[in-house]
């Protein structure tokens, strides 16, 4: 049939044609991400350490890792810390949004005040709050005491050391979150709220039969975002506690770090790696399908 | 306009108070500190009237060569990483927008997927890779690290961006006989500044500050400002706060300003234009 072969030729002439623009992208991510990905599933089946050819070992690697004492620790406090940080900066991000929302003066300002943390480094901020918490001689431990409350022993107890990190990651995160759940809310439509004033709803009624539903989408988006990118979390660990006293605040990224860095055991290191890669895919599956959907109207 | 409740007034006064203390006092506390001199800094409770002194600023710029170095390291790699994501996400991001096909989605889908890889993952391999290729500890292992992974957001970005712009607009170039390659510079380029402006400022304030990459990759002649100032926070005979302060006031400042005069295209980018910043 000459049309349709026509029709595959004109297809593979644009293929042709549109491949120069998509190539530095594509090739930055194949040979970037995907190619390493791949040799990393052939590191964690075998043995190596820096500078030696690796040795094929099976899953030896993988066992070793979930008979790991310091594993299983770090994963606990990873999983800790998502459901801390992520929940608190989405309650904290609702309320806040909703106060902007309500009518605030001078927003711009308040705004840009709002946002200036999202421009401190991960350091920078270690450094304020190394100082700002230090168990001796910091300014808020010392105003803590001075109310008779006790201070945060972060760097001797593993609750405080692991409270301290996710309160530093919720001071750098929070601009983020809050501003994806404030569109959210800008772009419902002011009529909605008239309409359910007049029908007598009370404003509790009103935020949860208009407000709420409405914000769920960016309330659901931005905690799979969050999700995803506390639960790779390094900096913030590394630059407090660096996963002490005695490796009992490590997360997952710093026990795959120590692993291969520190122990040149890159073959444990590369199985901590796929790990986290298949949790990081569960926890992207939602999201990745919601985008899908939403691709399909966009070519629709 | 229902009345003014002064309880209400009064709890969103607090709610805003409580949160710019939050949000600024951190920052605050380091400016202030930095220009303490001596051992004010530890003063309790700290002072808020005291005598400014550049004296840690004197100290850091005759003790730390090594951190101007790294704001230079960091300079350079920020603008490399910032001109590749944009060039490489802009030209995708134009196809992804004008053409349509079940491969085409796959890709872009793909683009999306593989950034659920946790970098740290990637450092692995990458170390030994960039060992081989003798790039370890240079400008262009950052610049290409850094780009990689923006670039997939950055297409997105730029996709949405660029949907805006009439395609009536290309087919009246292309019935003129332009090439793709003209109507992305001559007609997409122009009018999809405020997309590339966006992308740019979360590239910037990423590349600036960003630290895992930097620590695993470089050690001496590339070592960015972060890395610096995470070592002098480190160093065994004890943490000279009013040096360390100063220092990551100078890192700060610069991406602080920006972010704060880029406000608009910031939001803009976050939000796909929903609030005005």
């Amino acid at each position: 049939m000459p049309a349709a072969v026509r029709g595959a030729g004109a297809r593979l002439s644009r293929l042709g044609a549109t491949l120069p623009f998509l190539a530095p992208a594509q090739l930055l991510v194949l040979t970037v991400i995907v190619l390493p990905a791949l040799h990393i599933i052939w590191l964690s089946l075998s043995t190596s350490t820096f500078g030696k050819a690796p040795v094929f070992v099976g899953l030896a690697n993988y066992i070793h890792v979930f008979g790991d004492t310091y594993f299983w620790r770090a994963l606990a406090n990873t999983i800790i810390i998502v459901l801390v940080v992520v929940h608190v900066e989405l309650l904290l991000g609702l309320g806040m949004a909703l106060l902007f929302a309500s009518g605030l003066p001078a927003r711009r300002l308040l705004l840009a005040a709002v946002l200036a943390p999202y421009a401190v480094s991960e350091v920078s901020a270690a450094v304020i709050w190394r100082f700002l918490f230090d168990p001796d001689a910091g300014p808020v431990t010392m105003a803590l005491h001075a109310l008779g409350l006790p201070g945060f022993e972060w760097s001797v107890d593993p609750a405080h050391g692991l409270a301290i990190v996710a309160l530093l990651s919720i001071w750098l995160h929070l601009p983020f979150t809050f501003l994806i759940i404030y569109a959210a809310r800008l772009a419902v439509p002011e009529e909605l709220y008239e309409a359910a004033r007049i029908d007598g709803a009370s404003k509790l009624q009103s935020f949860r039969r208009v407000t709420l539903p409405l914000l769920m989408p960016a309330i659901l988006l931005a905690a799979l975002f969050r999700y995803i990118f506390v639960f790779r979390l390094f900096s913030e660990v590394w630059l407090m506690t660096q996963g002490g006293p005695a490796r009992s605040t490590d997360v997952v990224a710093v026990y795959l770090y120590l692993e291969a860095f520190r122990f040149n055991a890159f073959g444990t290191a590369a199985a901590t790696g796929w790990i986290m890669v298949m949790i990081s895919m569960i926890l992207g599956a939602g999201y990745l399908w919601g985008l899908r959907r939403e691709m399909r109207a966009h070519a629709a | 306009m229902p009345p003014r409740n002064p309880a209400v007034v009064a709890g969103k006064a607090i709610a805003v108070g409580v949160i710019l203390l939050w949000s600024l006092f951190p920052i605050g506390f380091m400016l202030m500190s930095s220009l303490k001199p001596g051992q004010e800094i530890f003063a309790v409770p700290p002072r808020l009237v005291f005598e400014p002194t550049l004296q840690h600023y004197g100290a850091l710029w005759e003790k730390w060569a090594v951190f101007f170095r790294g704001l230079g390291n960091s300079f350079i790699v920020t603008l490399g990483a910032t001109l590749l994501t944009v060039i490489a996400s802009t030209m995708a991001g134009f196809v992804y927008s004008r053409e349509r096909g079940r491969a085409l989605e796959a890709s872009a889908l793909f683009l999306i997927v593989v950034r659920l890889l946790p970098p740290i993952v990637l450092t692995l391999p990458l170390f030994t890779i960039a060992n081989m290729l003798a790039i370890n500890d240079t400008h262009l292992v950052l610049i290409l690290l850094y780009a990689t992974f923006f670039v997939s957001l950055g297409t997105l970005l730029m996709r949405t961006f660029i949907d805006y712009i009439p395609r009536e607009l290309d087919e009246a170039a292309m019935v003129d006989g332009a090439s793709r390659l003209t109507i992305l510079w001559r007609v997409i380029r122009p009018l999809s500044k405020q997309g590339m402006l966006a992308l740019a400022v979360f590239v910037i304030v990423y590349a600036w500050n960003e630290f895992l990459f930097a620590f695993v990759f470089t050690s001496t002649r590339a070592k960015t400002a972060p890395l610096v100032i995470s070592e002098m926070l480190g160093s065994f005979d004890g943490v000279d706060w009013g040096v360390l302060f100063a220092a990551s006031s100078v890192q700060l400042l610069p991406i602080l300003i920006f972010v704060i005069f880029m406000q608009k295209h910031l939001v803009a980018g976050l939000t796909g234009g929903a609030i005005k910043g």
